[in-house]
C-alpha cells in the first residue's frame, strides 16, 4: 500500500442545524479494502456522495486519488461507484444500460461482456433491468462500476435488501474484486458483511468518526471473551458466583456464561477460571476463548462511548 | 458534451423506441392530415381565421407543409409533457446520480442530453413532415383541396420554413420543460405546474389581460406554431420565445450545476 486513495480533513455537511457529517477526518491507503460502518442515517452515504462530487461539503476538505473533491472530473474516470440502490433505466437491457454508462464515461464498450461475466450476469444480459431481481440489479450496478477498470471502488450498502444467498454472493464478488489489488471502500450497517474481507475500518455514528484504523486492531481493542458451561446446567448460578468472586463480570447467553477478558491474557484467564470452578466442585463441560467479531466489538464500542 | 450526447442517443436509437416512434409518426401524420383537411373552410371576407385552415391557404405552394405545422401547433401540451417527463424522470429514478458519476461536468451532461433529444426530435419531425405531406396530398382530392402548387420550388421553400418553425417551437418547449424539470425534480409536480401554467392559467390571463399574448411563453409558442397571430407577428414571437428559451436554459444550467444530487 503506497499513498492515500481517500483523505478527508474535517469534512462536514450540514442540513440546516443538523450535521449529517461532522468534522470527519479519515485516510484510506491505496490498495486497502475499507469498511465504512455505521447505523442507518449515520452519514455514510452523505460522505460517499461528497467524495463522488454529488454533494457539496459545507466545510472541510477532501481528496480522492490525490485530486480535490471539488474537481470530481479529475478523478471520477478512475473511480467506480454504486451509491444506494442501483439507479438504471428499467426499459433497457443490461447490455444497453452498460452501453449508456460506457459512452457517458468514455469507457471501452468492449469491456461490457467482461464485466457482465465478472458479476455473473452473462446469461441474462439481454433481459430488461426492470425485470431483474434486487440481487441482479445490485450486481449490474457493480458491473457498471467496474466498466472503467477503476483504481478505486466505492460501494454503498451493496448487499442492502439481499437475501442470505444474495449477500453471500455479494461478499464473494467484493472479495474477488479486492483480490485484484483495487482500493475498495464499502459501507454497510451489517457488520458481518464486512468482517470477511475488510482490512481497514471506519466507524461513524451521527456523522462523527468513532474509529479509524485496521480491522484487526478494532477487534483486538474490544478484548476477548471466555465462554464457560457447567456439565450440570443447574450449576450455572454457582459458576457465575465463582466468576464474580474472581472480580470479573459474567453475562449469561442461554446455557453459557460469557466473561470479558478485558485487561487479561485470555488463555491464562481461562485456566484460572477452570481451576476456580474445579475447586468449587463444578465440572466444566465447555471452556473456550472467543475472539471478538466486528459486531461485538462495535457494540462494545458504542457501550463504552469511545470517541 | 459529446459523451452525454452519444449516451443519450444510445438510449433513443433502439429498435423498440424506433418502432414506437414510427407508429406515433404515422398516426400523428395521417390522422392529423385528415383532421386538418376536414376542418378546412372557405376564407372569410374579414381575413384571418386564426389557426383554422382555409381551402385557399391549403391550395398554396406551402399548403402541404402547412398541414404539418397546423397539426404540430395543436400538440404543444403533448410535446411539453414529453420533455418534462424526460428531464424530471431522471431525478425521480435517481439516474442523474448514475450519470453524474460518469460525467461529472454537469452543464455538459445537461447540454449533451438536450442536444441529443432535439436531434432525435428533429429526425422524427422531418419524417412526420414528409409523411404528412404525402398523406395530405393523397387525401386532398377527397376534401376538395387543390394540390397543384405543392410540388413547386416555392412549395419546397415553404416546407423548409415550416420545418424550421416547428423545430424552433419544439426547442422552445424543450428548454422550458428542462428548466421546470430541473427546478422541481419531480415528474408529477413538474407536469402539474407546467401544464397548469402553460394551459389554463395563461389562457385565462389572456382573456382577462390583453398584453398576455405578447408576454407569456406558452402563448408565444402557440403564436410561433401558428405562424403568427393577429396580436403578435411571427418574428416578434420568435424573438420573445428566443429570450425565454435562453433564460430557461441558463436557469436550468445554474441550478443543475449548484444543487446537491441526493436522489
Amino acid at each position: 500500500m503506497t499513498g492515500t486513495a481517500i483523505a478527508t480533513d474535517k469534512l462536514t455537511k450540514r442540513y440546516g442545524a443538523r450535521a449529517a457529517v461532522d468534522d470527519l477526518t479519515v485516510e484510506v491507503p491505496r490498495g486497502a479494502v475499507a469498511g465504512f460502518i455505521g447505523p442507518n442515517g449515520a452519514g455514510k452515504t452523505t460522505t460517499m456522495a461528497m467524495l463522488l462530487g454529488l454533494v457539496r461539503p459545507t466545510s472541510g476538505r477532501g481528496t480522492v486519488l490525490g485530486e480535490p473533491i471539488q474537481r470530481p472530473q479529475r478523478y471520477l474516470h478512475k473511480v467506480g461507484a454504486l451509491l444506494e440502490a442501483p439507479a438504471l433505466w428499467p426499459s433497457l437491457t443490461a447490455v444497453e444500460n452498460l452501453r449508456v454508462l460506457a459512452r457517458l464515461g468514455g469507457h471501452d464498450e468492449r469491456r461490457i461482456p467482461e464485466v457482465l461475466d465478472v458479476v455473473g450476469l452473462s446469461a441474462r444480459m439481454n433481459d430488461r433491468f426492470g425485470k431483474y431481481s434486487l440481487g441482479m440489479k445490485q450486481r449490474l450496478g457493480i458491473a457498471g462500476a467496474l466498466l472503467g477498470d477503476p483504481e478505486l471502488l466505492i460501494l454503498d450498502e451493496p448487499a442492502n435488501g439481499l437475501d442470505p444467498a444474495g449477500m453471500s454472493e455479494m461478499r464473494n464478488l467484493i472479495g474477488r474484486i479486492a483480490q485484484q489489488g483495487r482500493t475498495v471502500l464499502v459501507s454497510s450497517h451489517i457488520l458481518s458483511e464486512l468482517e470477511q474481507f475488510s482490512d481497514w475500518l471506519f466507524v461513524i455514528e451521527q456523522g462523527r468518526l468513532m474509529y479509524a484504523g485496521q480491522s484487526e486492531k478494532f477487534a483486538a481493542d474490544a478484548g476477548h471473551e471466555i465462554v464457560l458451561a457447567a456439565i450440570d446446567p443447574a450449576q450455572l448460578l454457582a459458576l457465575a458466583d465463582v466468576v464474580s468472586a474472581s472480580g470479573l463480570e459474567a453475562g449469561r447467553d442461554k446455557d453459557f456464561l460469557v466473561v470479558r477478558a478485558d485487561g487479561h491474557e485470555p488463555r491464562q484467564l481461562a485456566a484460572k477460571l477452570n481451576a476456580a470452578a474445579a475447586s468449587n466442585g463444578i465440572v466444566l463441560a465447555e471452556l473456550h476463548v472467543r475472539r471478538p467479531n466486528l459486531e461485538s466489538s462495535y457494540l462494545r464500542m458504542v457501550e463504552r462511548g469511545i470517541a | 458534451m459529446i459523451r452525454a450526447f452519444n449516451a443519450e442517443l444510445a438510449r433513443l436509437v433502439r429498435q423498440r423506441v424506433l418502432a414506437w416512434m414510427t407508429l406515433a409518426v404515422l398516426v400523428f401524420s395521417i390522422g392529423g392530415a385528415a383532421i386538418v383537411l376536414a376542418s378546412a373552410e372557405p376564407a372569410r371576407p374579414g381575413g384571418s381565421t386564426g389557426r383554422a385552415p382555409t381551402f385557399q391557404s391549403l391550395a398554396e405552394a406551402g399548403g402541404g407543409t402547412e398541414v404539418f405545422r397546423l397539426i404540430a401547433s395543436f400538440s404543444g401540451t403533448f410535446v411539453f409533457v414529453v420533455f418534462v417527463g424526460l428531464f424530471a424522470l431522471e431525478f425521480s429514478r435517481g439516474t442523474y446520480r448514475t450519470m453524474l458519476l460518469r460525467q461529472p461536468q454537469r452543464i455538459r451532461l445537461l447540454a449533451g442530453r438536450l442536444l441529443a433529444l432535439l436531434a432525435f426530435a428533429a429526425a422524427a419531425l422531418l419524417a412526420a413532415e414528409v409523411v404528412t405531406w404525402v398523406a395530405a396530398k393523397a387525401m386532398a382530392p377527397a376534401f376538395d383541396v387543390s394540390t397543384g402548387a405543392w410540388t413547386s420550388l416555392d412549395g419546397l421553400g415553404d416546407a423548409v420554413a415550416d420545418y424550421g418553425i416547428v423545430l424552433f417551437w419544439v426547442t422552445g418547449y424543450a428548454l422550458l420543460a428542462m428548466m421546470i424539470g430541473v427546478l422541481l425534480q419531480s415528474v408529477p409536480l413538474a407536469l402539474a405546474v407546467g401544464i397548469a401554467w402553460a394551459g389554463p392559467l395563461e389562457h385565462l390571463l389572456q382573456d382577462a389581460w390583453g398584453p398576455a399574448q405578447r408576454l407569456f411563453p406558452g402563448l408565444l409558442l402557440e403564436a410561433v406554431a401558428a405562424g403568427g397571430v393577429p396580436d403578435v407577428s411571427l418574428s416578434r414571437a420568435i424573438a420573445s420565445v428566443s429570450f425565454y428559451a435562453v433564460a430557461a436554459g441558463c436557469i436550468a444550467a445554474v441550478v443543475f450545476r449548484r444543487r446537491d444530487v441526493t436522489a
